[in-house]
């Protein structure tokens, strides 16, 4: 019965698309990340219904039956117009497609160097097999993070052993931790809610099980949590 | 018919000049190794490693080897078979000595505490100077072999043989001077 | 699982003991099989061959069965992914992670890679009039060393250590720090064997088409299987030294102490550069013969010749000089830094334009053409909505900033899937039943190869589509489980079913093989109506095959003759001298040697490597006494074809 209740939920899914998480963005970043992949989804329809429209129609105008089984074509070689068209035409589209990808890519890596003055610091480690998150005031949470909403949050990313990165796909695209280098990220939630988090390089055995979970919550309410979270250390 | 003759032989060639273009490629990689690790290695650093001494001689053994293979070769063709043997002992004498000094050098630096594994400069030079000495080590061998082949098998064939091994020192030497103007190079002079 | 032997307790794990008393039951069925009808005498002529054809056999025959075993991985992995939080068998954590790990190592170096290498063994040298690869007994060594290294990591499985790091294997996860046990180290040996015979395999290709042409056979009269042989050789000449390399490197790192990729001054990094420059080439390699043996089928069955053959074989050299440019899309996330990173999104982007100007090349020789739906056909006709599937996500995944989104998920796998397999699989597929009569004879049954061609088409779509969703919706690759409320369920277990219906397409194929053996239909020299030289030899391929030596005057020589000579290639007056063939233990014994020098490695047994080391010398002065050119020279025969 429960197998059934997933089945019908996740057809549901399945037919609408808005819900998967990577296209129901919940920060900027993801929103620009989601919109390219839209944009570029879009784009690439336009070749994938030619050629199938193209396949459809050769392949059934052309195919062999009784009255043209003997028949042999007329040899062709080839047309330079037709070949010119093809080689121009994607020429256009991928260039329409490189201007948000290259200002996109630029904006979202440049942000980094730019720390917002008012930005939450979270130092983020990642380790086999679960996430450590350092707050500001000194506390510390495992698998679990915590993040007011409105306010952007640069993430400084280690790692202790080996690689993995730090994903959620609600708030924005990965990045690596990597071994004795630091990595930084910033993101902005626009709402309140649960998101999930993952390990999205794979790491050994219980890379599975490398996820956590991230609470964005009012701004008042984030820093309660973490003045009770202080005073419980102390 | 004399364009038939060197049929099967062209192929060789062209086989072996592609097989070291892979080869070189494998080289290649080990330098960029070299060059990324290196420069920041501390503990030791390239120039308190180096000795300009053996790098000098090993140098001379090894360069001066592709003038005497060379030799072999130009005595082939015109036929004098002393000439041939002249050539090919003394290539072989010079790699073996190559072999020896480059045997002591490491020899020194392990013994100076310059292990493989000291650091990731002494790694990546022991990486590539040492797959470049197994080369000569099996040029060597392969030498004996053409010694062995000289005097019993039919000597066109023989040209074929030694013609290849020519182009693999060559290569081998090539290789070497890379390594004298890319590894030892900035350290020593 | 744990049993008592001599008051000892010796655990196994029960997937490993199931696989024993299968490889055992098979061996001893096999076995008693040959025996039974005495067919010895078969196997000792082809483990002994140098022959191209029979090569070509060997490495399908190879390719075959770890198809076979990949698949039952693939399998696997499916099950154990039908469900939310499943305990399927043993298959969670390590041996799962083991499962996925040799599934894709596998299927691309001992399944792609092979399944390619045997069609070119077999057509390339019919296809341009030689009468055998250029060196017929470094083409034997070529196969066995690769067949050495695939059992190295097939057998690494027997020994409860099979390599766990992924196919990619990032280091530091692949160091000896993180992953102590054997099997990585029987994945560095493996790779390393059978990637030296795939560069010498490759040289041979080279100097083959280079030198062994038909007189009149200009490289522009050059059918496009043979075209995309050679830019691949030359691709596999380039990037495999890397992997050589590279796999020296972490030798190095995993035996002997260094740190390379790992610790305070190494660079886990450097280790996914080498690994892609030589890994994106990697994927060419194996989908440009696939084209070129589309060309070849699509041409043929719409008895036309191919639509704009110079901007096809332009096409193919474009898409492989940009292969090498392209590595660092695999690493977006690495954090290179927006220039690095846009720079390589618009060169991946490019490699759509020449892949673009195929497809439609290939849609134009259908035009006005007469298809006939045969077999190989069908298996092209399904590859060009699929690849073009695959190609559009490729764009999708070369826009850096959204990669960021997709990288390391199941959009990924999808992807990939649908190129490789909508291209490299099925073009194997479109190939062996093509090429087949050439092998043996007689074709593939056609109506077992329909019904193998929509089961497995099918359930390749059901299981690889919904891979895409599931990737969006936040499933990353390579977990053994996911939770209910991930909302992934339904993409994962139709996924699920559409696996296993490619498993049973997949047995359709090997019934085919038997009961075309048990029960083959003679079909002549030309049972396609073809174009190219090999539908002017007999079947099987000879030795020797072309006697006399045609004269080649156009494209499509045997097409041109059909049309205006009767069916008559015009005899060429002059012929180039023939490669010799041998027959020969050395190929099989040497690389019977290298694998032991390999597994005294893996074991760390000093004096057995020694005394190999020793003996794998010893084989290079054998070979060079015993070389069939001296004794050729010798015996005075054919004084002047030395």
């Amino acid at each position: 019965m429960k197998k059934i209740k997933w089945l019908v939920a996740s057809l549901f899914i399945f037919l609408t698309g808005c819900n998967l998480r990577v296209l129901d963005p919940k920060s900027e970043t993801a929103r620009d990340q989601s919109f390219l992949i839209q944009f570029s989804f879009a784009l690439m329809m336009i070749v994938f219904a030619i050629v199938i429209i193209l396949f459809v129609w050769f392949l059934s105008k052309y195919r062999e039956n009784d009255q043209n089984k003997d028949y042999i074509p007329a040899d062709e070689k080839g047309s330079p117009w037709l070949e010119i068209t093809w080689t121009v035409i994607p020429f256009i589209l991928l260039a329409i497609l490189a201007v948000p990808t290259v200002s996109i890519t630029f904006e979202q890596s440049a942000q980094v160097e730019s720390t917002p003055a008012n930005a939450v610091q979270i130092e983020v480690t990642g380790q086999q097999f679960s996430w450590t998150f350092s707050y500001q005031n000194g506390v510390e949470t495992v698998n679990n993070l915590r993040l007011p909403v409105d306010r952007p949050v640069e993430f400084t990313l280690r790692s202790e052993d080996i690689i993995h990165s730090f994903w959620i796909p609600k708030l924005g695209g990965k990045k690596d931790l990597i071994p004795g280098k630091t990595r930084r990220m910033i993101v902005t939630p626009e709402e309140t809610g649960t998101y999930q988090g993952k390990c999205a390089e794979f790491c050994g055995r219980e890379h599975t099980k490398m996820r956590f979970t991230t609470t964005v919550m009012e701004e008042s309410e984030y820093e309660q949590w973490l003045q009770e979270m202080k005073e419980k250390i102390e | 018919m004399t364009t038939y003759k060197s049929d099967r032989f062209g192929d060789k060639q062209l086989g072996f000049a592609l097989y070291l273009i892979g080869e070189l490629i494998m080289f290649a990689t080990l330098f960029a190794t070299y060059f990324l690790f290196t420069p920041s290695a501390i503990n030791p650093t390239p120039s308190e490693t180096f000795e300009l001494r053996t790098v000098v001689i090993t140098s001379i053994c090894l360069l001066s080897s592709s003038a005497t293979i060379h030799y072999a070769e130009k005595a082939f063709e015109k036929g004098k078979e002393k000439g041939v043997w002249i050539g090919l002992i003394s290539t072989l004498i010079l790699a073996t000595a190559f072999m020896g000094f480059e045997i002591h050098e490491f020899y020194k630096y392990a013994s100076e505490g310059y292990t493989l594994t000291e650091n990731l400069f002494l790694s990546s030079f022991y990486i590539l100077v040492g797959l470049h000495a197994a080369h000569v080590l099996f040029g060597i061998g392969w030498m004996a072999l053409l010694c062995y082949h000289y005097p019993r098998i039919p000597n066109a064939i023989y040209g074929q043989k030694q013609k290849i091994f020519t182009y693999y020192w060559h290569f081998v030497d090539v290789i070497w001077v890379f390594i004298i103007t890319f590894v030892y190079g900035p350290y020593l002079f | 699982m744990t049993f008592e032997l001599f008051n000892r307790t010796f655990f196994i794990a029960t997937d490993v003991l199931l696989a024993y008393i299968a490889l055992i039951g098979t061996g001893l069925g096999v076995l008693y099989l040959v025996n039974r009808a005495n067919k010895w005498s078969v196997i000792k002529d082809y483990v002994t061959t140098t022959h191209h054809r029979k090569i070509g056999v060997l490495y399908l025959l190879s390719a075959t069965l770890f198809f076979l075993r990949a698949g039952i991985e693939a399998l696997i992995i499916r099950t154990q992914l039908a469900v939310p939080e499943n305990d399927f068998w043993v298959f969670q954590g390590d041996k799962f992670n083991e499962a996925f790990t040799t599934h894709g190592t596998i299927m691309i170096f001992f399944v792609a890679m092979p399944l390619l290498i045997g069609l070119m063994n077999v057509a390339v040298p019919l296809q341009i009039g030689a009468q055998d690869m250029a060196f017929p007994y470094m083409n034997a060594l070529s196969f066995w060393l690769f067949l050495a290294g695939a059992i190295l990591v097939n057998m690494s499985f027997f020994m409860t250590a099979s390599p766990n790091a992924g196919w990619t294997a990032y280091a530091p996860l692949s160091t000896a720090e993180f992953t102590p046990e054997a099997g990585n180290d029987y994945y560095i040996f493996g790779l390393q064997v059978s990637g030296v015979g795939t560069i010498l395999a490759a040289i041979n290709m080279i100097v083959t088409i280079v030198r062994h042409r038909a007189p009149g056979m200009k490289m522009t009269r050059m059918p496009l299987f043979a075209w995309s042989t050679l830019v691949t050789a030359f691709l596999i000449l380039i990037a495999f030294p890397v992997l050589t390399i590279a796999l020296y490197i972490l030798m190095f790192d995993r035996l002997f102490g260094t740190s390379f990729f790992s610790g305070e001054a190494g660079s886990p990094i450097y280790w996914q550069h080498l690994f892609w420059i030589f890994g994106h080439p990697e994927v060419y390699i194996i989908v440009i013969p696939a084209f070129g043996i589309f060309s070849d089928v699509i041409s043929t069955f719409s008895k036309k010749r191919v639509f704009g053959y110079t901007s096809m074989v332009v096409a193919i050299v474009i898409i492989g000089l940009l292969g090498f440019m392209v590595w660092v899309h695999h690493m977006f996330t690495v954090g290179l830094g927006p220039v690095v990173n846009t720079v390589f999104a618009i060169t991946t982007m490019l490699i759509a334009v020449p892949t673009g100007i195929k497809i439609f090349n290939w849609l134009f020789t259908m035009r006005k053409g007469v298809i006939h739906l045969g077999t190989p056909m069908l298996f092209a006709a399904g590859f060009i909505p699929t690849f073009v599937i695959g190609g559009v996500t490729g764009v999708m995944l070369a826009v850096a900033a959204a990669d960021f989104q997709f990288h390391d998920t199941y959009f990924v796998v999808a992807h990939f899937h649908y190129t490789m397999v909508g291209g490299t699989v099925l073009g194997a597929f479109a190939g062996i039943y093509y090429w087949f009569p050439k092998m043996f004879g007689f074709k593939l049954k056609d109506g077992l190869g329909k019904a193998h061609f929509w089961l497995f088409l099918i359930g390749f779509h059901i299981t690889f589509f919904p891979q895409h969703f599931a990737g969006l919706n936040g499933m990353p690759r390579r977990v053994y489980t996911y939770t209910a409320e991930d909302n992934i369920f339904i993409f994962n277990f139709i996924s699920t079913i559409g696996a296993f219906m490619m498993g049973i397409g997949t047995l359709f194929f090997v019934w085919n093989i038997y009961k075309s053996f048990k029960n083959p239909d003679r079909c002549g020299n030309d049972p396609w109506n073809g174009r190219t030289l090999e539908w002017s030899v007999p079947s099987p391929a000879p030795e020797h095959p072309f006697d006399p030596m045609p004269q080649v005057t156009t494209i499509d020589p045997l097409w041109e003759a059909k049309r205006n000579r009767g069916g008559k290639l015009p005899v060429a007056n002059t012929s180039r001298s023939a490669p010799i063939d041998v027959t020969s233990w050395q190929p099989v014994g040497f690389s019977g040697l290298i694998m032991l020098f390999s597994l005294s490695f893996i074991y760390h047994v000093t004096w057995l490597q020694i005394v190999l080391g020793i003996m794998v010398l010893a084989f290079f002065a054998l070979r060079t006494l015993t070389d069939e050119h001296t004794k050729m020279a010798r015996e005075g025969e054919d004084h002047d074809n030395i």
